[in-house]
């Protein structure tokens, strides 16, 4: 079982939004795997944060998820969800957001 | 990377070694050496035959568990004293911690027979060295990384980690770098700052340095290594300068600025000027921070926060509370609350802000809050007027991003006729100070004719320096050109400031720059009002207006605005410090 999804969060697949795919995957019995369409081709543990992280995944690319076991469908649309839902730019960790705590903003 | 070994024979003289700079705040003290791969050094792999594969994965289980234990009780202590956002670092540490990937190459190591802390130090390697050859953001995962293995190894040797929450005061910690659970043990009542070899201003150190108030200089190179435990120090994080045996004058400026008292109090220059020196808030926890540092008031409420994180827009009660809060904060003082400032940069979900080629110049600011965000503009506009009946502080209200008369007079319009609407449904409103931000070329051109119009005139120095030098403020590439410091910025200041001469309007600066304790005598000089700022320079800013004296802060401006060069301008500000 497979879907291709659109990665809509701001911040890619980093952060929070990776956080929350990493921590979904693992919570079902699938074995599920990720690819970014026009990486490098190879399907990656959607369990690993390694994986996914090192997928350098962003906003608006497309990513293949691929599902098998018993709650395979239930797994994909987990995380299907979690890669279709906007997350307001919120990480600590960019830049942007570091300096516009700071009172740089004007 | 090794250090060199340190030198026999130390240099008494001052020296200046320079990195970037991450805290606005400068730090005295004595360097020591923070090490902790130091006892991480590794024999060489023991015999194979002589390893129980069975018992060095339990070991490897073990060092798992207690790791865990330590991350979870970290985070704890991040969340407490820095926050949720610094927090979050230590849940992508425990993910890393038990990622599968990682497990399986760990085991593969112990497989082939390795005690269990080579087949960390082995099995990480890999994934290590992948994120290393990455860019930006991807390289600092090295980072973590790299701090979970070394507290994988350090627990299956058992080595003691140098604790960096019981060093003693005024010590400067010196690191080749310094991972997250590093920085979350440094206290910034004790420690007077850090320096590390590498490292940028978006790296984790970095971002606790400032959420911590630690003056910090990062990615200062090889050259550290050669500094010696114990050697005096100047920690400058705002200009990246570490100095060495710093003389006397170095020690005594540094260190007057940093013990400069608060001052709740308003103050004035030594010869009567009251000057007006507030904080910039970006959320409502910082209001308590801001009247700790002693500030008179907010002289730029953001009230993005409000409207980020969220599916749909706050309503207007929600906005009136948080608004008669702020004002609550500062009975005596004034809250200068800044309208929705959101374009094409700030994702917010529920509004419809497309992806623009360069948001910077796009439709931002007003140009929405008068267009596609009309009715969020008045729903902000309602609970602003609201508020100012009903909070205890006086009310200002700023427009962000005004380009033409006509934007600020229609804002103008909206104001009215939302104060209208509130009378005829015989609601209590008051009608605020209204203003608007300097930070477009065509707003300090114009400043005459804003000052004809407005209440108040606020300089946005960053958005004003990126504007007017055409240099984008988040790239590092012309950082040099995104400085205020260059004489054209200084001259739209200037040319603002005089637009607003005879007229009823005051005028203030909410940028970086208003914050920057060295140039507080150079504002002043230029007749600015107000100057609002980070609170944490809010000490040394009241303390340097108050040794102001407007004479010769005035001459000192006048020169300045003749420099044709920013090495001149420079030049004309150390000088006058010198004297």
């Amino acid at each position: 079982m497979e879907r291709t999804v659109t990665i809509v969060p701001e911040a890619g697949l980093h952060a929070r939004p990776a956080s929350k795919f990493v921590q979904t995957a693992g919570e079902y019995d699938a074995d599920v795997t990720i690819e970014k369409i026009g990486g490098d081709g190879s399907p990656k543990n959607a369990a690993s944060m390694l994986s996914v992280t090192s997928l350098n995944a962003a906003h608006g690319d497309e990513v293949r998820l691929v599902a098998e076991g018993d709650d395979a469908e239930a797994a994909l649309d987990a995380l299907e969800e979690i890669l279709s839902t906007p997350e307001a730019s919120e990480d600590g960790e960019s830049g942007d957001g570091t300096s516009e705590a700071d009172g740089d903003e004007e | 990377m090794r250090r060199t070994e340190t030198r026999s024979d130390p240099t008494v003289s001052e020296r200046t070694l320079s990195g970037i700079g991450v805290t606005p705040l400068s730090g005295v003290g004595t360097v020591v050496w923070y090490r902790p791969d130091e006892a991480l050094e590794l024999d060489d792999p023991p015999r194979q035959s002589e390893v129980d594969a069975e018992a060095e994965r339990e070991r490897f289980e073990d060092a798992r568990d207690a790791a865990r234990e330590e991350l979870e009780a970290e985070r704890e202590r991040a969340r407490e004293r820095v926050g949720d956002e610094e927090a979050a670092v230590f849940d992508a540490h425990l993910q890393f911690l038990d990622d599968p990937e990682i497990e399986s190459a760990v085991d593969a190591e112990l497989e082939e027979g390795l005690s269990a802390e080579h087949a960390v130090s082995e099995g990480f390697a890999g994934p290590i060295e992948q994120f290393e050859a990455m860019e930006g953001r991807m390289a600092e995962r090295a980072d973590d990384l790299r701090d979970i293995r070394d507290r994988l190894v350090r627990l299956l040797v058992g080595g003691e980690r140098t604790d960096l929450s019981a060093l003693p005061e005024g010590s400067v910690v010196f690191a080749e770098r310094l991972t997250p659970s590093d920085t979350a043990q440094l206290d910034p009542e004790i420690v007077s700052g850090f320096v590390t070899a590498t490292g940028g201003r978006t790296s984790h150190a970095a971002i606790f340095a400032r959420s911590l108030a630690l003056p910090a200089v990062v990615g200062v190179g090889d050259d550290l290594f050669a500094v010696e435990e114990g050697t005096d120090v100047v920690v400058d994080g705002d200009t990246g300068d570490v100095t060495l045996n710093p003389t006397e004058e170095t020690r005594a400026a540094a260190a007057d600025s940093d013990r400069a008292e608060v001052r709740s109090d308003p103050v004035a220059t030594s010869d009567g000027k009251p000057i007006e020196v507030a904080a910039n808030v970006g959320q409502p926890a910082e209001l308590e921070g801001a009247t700790e540092q002693g500030a008179d008031g907010i002289g730029l409420y953001r009230t993005e926060f409000l409207f980020l994180e969220r599916e749909s827009p706050p309503d207007e009660e929600e906005q009136y509370e948080t608004y008669v809060e702020a004002l609550d904060a500062f009975p005596e003082g004034r809250v200068v609350v800044r309208t929705l400032d959101v374009g094409g940069d700030k994702p917010i979900p529920y509004l419809e802000l497309p992806e623009e080629e360069n948001p910077f110049l796009g439709d931002r600011g007003i140009r929405r809050s008068l267009g596609v965000d009309a009715d969020l503009f008045e729903t902000q506009l309602r609970a602003l007027l609201r508020a100012a009946a009903d909070g205890a502080g006086d009310l200002a209200v700023m427009i962000p991003m005004v380009a033409t008369v006509e934007e600020f007079e229609s804002a103008r319009e909206t104001l009215d006729s939302v104060a209208a609407d509130l009378d005829s449904e015989a609601v209590d409103y008051e009608i605020p100070e209204f203003g608007l931000m300097i930070e477009t070329p065509s707003a300090a051109f114009m400043a005459d004719e804003f000052a004809a119009r407005a209440e108040f005139l606020s300089i946005g120095t960053n958005d004003l320096t990126q504007y007017v030098m055409a240099a984008s403020r988040g790239n590092e590439r012309v950082s040099e050109l995104h400085d205020p410091q260059h004489p054209a910025v200084l001259r739209a200041i200037a040319r603002t400031v005089d637009g607003a001469e005879g007229t009823d309007a005051w005028v203030g600066m909410c940028g970086e720059m208003a914050g920057d304790p060295e140039l507080t005598e150079l504002l002043v000089g230029l007749s600015l009002d107000e100057l609002s700022m980070s609170a944490v320079t809010i000490p040394d800013v009241k303390a340097n207006v108050s040794e102001t004296d407007r004479e010769s802060a005035e001459k000192l401006a006048k020169r300045t605005l003749q420099a044709s060069t920013k090495r001149d301008v420079e030049r004309l500000l150390d000088g006058d410090a010198e004297n």
